[in-house]
């Protein structure tokens, strides 16, 4: 089946995407100005000792980073500088934004890939062995833990399994050393309980979903038919069964990759003191650092429709009646 | 009967459900001829598909469970025959075709895929062959332009195709036995005479043995030779189609062939059985037919009948003849 259409759905989408993005940015933009603190007051604590007027640091502060101008103007300044790839200077930490995400967005990234494979992997498993399983003791115990693995939230999690696991028992340490090489195996330990803390949520999740989509599918003819052709019970589940029990199962990691995952993920980095993007959008956050705030926010934006839009081409290729005119 | 190639005798499948025991099949006897076509015939759940599907063992298990009976092929007992050496009998030697072609198919792999997944698992062929195999099964089954059908999925082909592919798939091996469960209700008038064609043609050119299931008794006149008739998961009637056409003794038999429309004398209002099939769960106590019988004695509540030879091939379950 060609696949023509498919571009102008994409061209489509993505002249969408920046449309919605647009949006966003200038609703944070807003909001942010509404609070009443500048970025100046950080340093106005410590200027203030060594005897200068307040007020006039104050003003020089803002002069320097534009702040003093009316808000349009920064507005208007601040989206030319971004079509020019100019994501603007952070105050806080005295550096191109962009140097700033460069160096931090590595960490967010790799505890989110673990943390959705460790949870998609797993929960489809156990998801699969609980549909086959169905109602044995197993398939219970599976279905007691999944709730309340789902029920359980991240930052409770997080402090539980420090308490556990780094202060009790001493198993896991929970120091993540950027010195250190990502996959070294001292990192990889100190992320063991950030990925159980992000993924057990999303593991229970996967249980339930990849649970419920292969007992629907189990009941259908084409599984006696596939029997009936003499495939082992491995194929009929594993292939003639999955592929279409992972169609809404699809939709469902996707989607959390995009907003839960980058949600939970700025928790579990504050908990775990994990130098990545969550962590930096939140001291940028408490230091009034707008274009870290800002940064930050476009970037989960935009990841969150590109995985939506992944989602979206992938859906057409696992199911062939799927058409977006 | 020496040229018998399969042989049901006293199967019993049980659903254990949560409600109570289903005896969906209740001690079904028949025998299936080298080269004939034997139709399985009855109203809706009077046990046919189960039956059907007892025989490669494709019911859902739990809850259902063959509590009794044999089913001999080959030398071999498919009740208890291990599964992996079912599982080579599955589709290699008996074949099954089902009634729904809509959801039959997996709507997310080709027709291709389909087809050639079964040639490749039983016949040691490369993808070429298998391919080349199954594009003269479909045009053989009346597919055109079967190359391209190859790579259609399910949900680009009518109702009739679909049946058409499900039948290529079910002879892709050359089975001895093609078990087709109502291929013809799904589909509409055009495409059902179709279909009977392609079964009357395979009947001639593959000398294959055929059990075909339905409920419509105008189809067994038209394409079976021996018909068993089922009533509450029992065969309560088994004889040559003529027989059971021009000379039915069982009561059931005479009420299905009343039922059946006739337009030399149509004079309004179609006739049907009085009553309808029994609740699986609360079968009637003696004959399961005595409540909707015009011919009920008072033997028929009180004990099961037991089978009576009319003629060496007319054998028939009903207190009336013995």
């Amino acid at each position: 089946m060609g696949k023509s259409w498919l571009r102008n759905y994409v061209i489509k989408r993505l002249i969408y995407s920046v449309i919605i993005a647009w949006g966003i940015l200038t609703i944070t933009f807003i909001l942010i100005r509404v609070n009443p603190s500048s970025p100046a007051d950080e340093y106005l604590a410590n200027l203030a000792a060594t005897g200068q007027d307040p007020v006039q640091v104050k003003a020089a502060i803002e002069a320097r980073y534009g702040l003093d101008k009316p808000i349009y103007e920064q507005y208007i300044d601040y989206m030319g500088n971004l079509l020019q790839g100019n994501l603007g200077w952070s105050f806080s930490t005295s550096m191109p934004v962009t140097e700033l995400i460069k160096k931090h967005w590595i960490y967010s990234f790799q505890l989110i890939l673990l943390s959705s494979l460790f949870a998609a992997f797993l929960g489809i498993l156990i998801g699969i062995y609980s549909a086959v399983k169905q109602y044995t003791k197993t398939d219970y115990a599976f279905t007691f833990f999944s709730f309340i693995g789902i029920s359980i939230p991240n930052f409770w999690l997080g402090v539980m399994l420090i308490l556990v696991f780094s202060v009790q028992l001493g198993i896991f340490k929970t120091y993540y050393d950027t010195t250190l090489s990502l996959f070294s195996i001292d990192n990889l330990k100190a992320l063991v309980l950030p990925v159980m803390t992000l993924g057990t949520g999303m593991l229970a999740g996967y249980v339930r979903y990849t649970r419920s989509n292969m007992l629907d599918n189990l009941r259908k003819t084409f599984v006696t038919t596939a029997r009936a052709k003499g495939l082992p019970e491995r194929t009929v589940i594993g292939k003639h069964v999955f592929r279409n029990a992972m169609l809404p199962l699809i939709t469902i990691i996707m989607f959390d990759l995009g907003s839960i995952v980058f949600g939970g993920a700025y928790i579990t980095e504050i908990v775990f003191n994990i130098p990545g993007l969550g962590q930096i959008s939140f001291n940028a956050i408490f230091a009034n650092d707008y274009p870290v705030v800002m940064a930050v926010t476009l970037i989960v934006t935009f990841m969150v429709l590109l995985v939506n839009l992944i989602s979206d081409i992938t859906y057409t290729y696992l199911d062939p009646r799927i058409r977006y005119d | 009967m020496n040229n018998a190639v399969l042989k049901v005798s006293n199967l019993k499948t049980y659903f254990f459900t949560g409600r109570g025991t289903v005896k969906a099949v209740d001690g079904v006897d028949f025998e299936l001829r080298r080269g004939e076509c034997l139709c399985l015939v009855g109203e809706s759940g009077c046990g046919k598909t189960v039956t059907a599907l007892s025989i490669l063992r494709l019911f859902d298990s739990p809850p259902g469970k063959i509590v009794d009976g044999r089913v001999s092929y080959d030398g071999l007992d498919l009740v208890k025959c291990p599964s992996k050496r079912l599982r080579q009998i599955r589709g290699k030697d008996i074949a099954m075709v089902f009634q729904e072609a809509q959801s039959a198919l997996n709507p997310v792999f080709t027709i291709g895929d389909q087809i050639t997944e079964q040639i490749k698992l039983h016949i040691p062929v490369g993808y070429a062959r298998a391919k080349d195999r199954a594009i003269t099964l479909l045009s053989e089954v009346g597919i055109p332009s079967a190359e391209s059908v190859m790579s259609y999925n399910p949900h680009q082909l009518s109702g009739g195709m679909k049946q058409r592919v499900l039948i290529a798939m079910g002879l892709s091996c050359d089975p001895k036995i093609l078990i087709a469960d109502e291929p013809t209700t799904a589909v509409d008038v055009t495409i059902k005479a179709q279909i009977l064609d392609i079964f009357r043609e395979l009947k001639t050119s593959r000398q294959m043995s055929t059990i075909f299931i339905t409920h419509d008794l105008a189809v067994v006149a038209e394409i079976g030779d021996r018909a068993v008739v089922m009533y509450g998961g029992k065969d309560v009637e088994t004889a040559p189609v003529s027989e059971i056409i021009g000379n039915a003794k069982h009561p059931y038999t005479s009420g299905l062939i009343a039922c059946l429309p006739d337009i030399a004398k149509s004079t309004g209002r179609l006739t049907s059985i009085p009553g309808a099939t029994p609740n699986p769960l609360e079968m009637p106590q003696g004959c399961a037919f005595h409540p909707r019988c015009p011919k009920a004695m008072e033997v028929c509540s009180q004990q099961e009948p037991t089978e009576t030879t009319i003629s060496k091939e007319h054998k028939v379950n009903c207190h009336l003849y013995t």
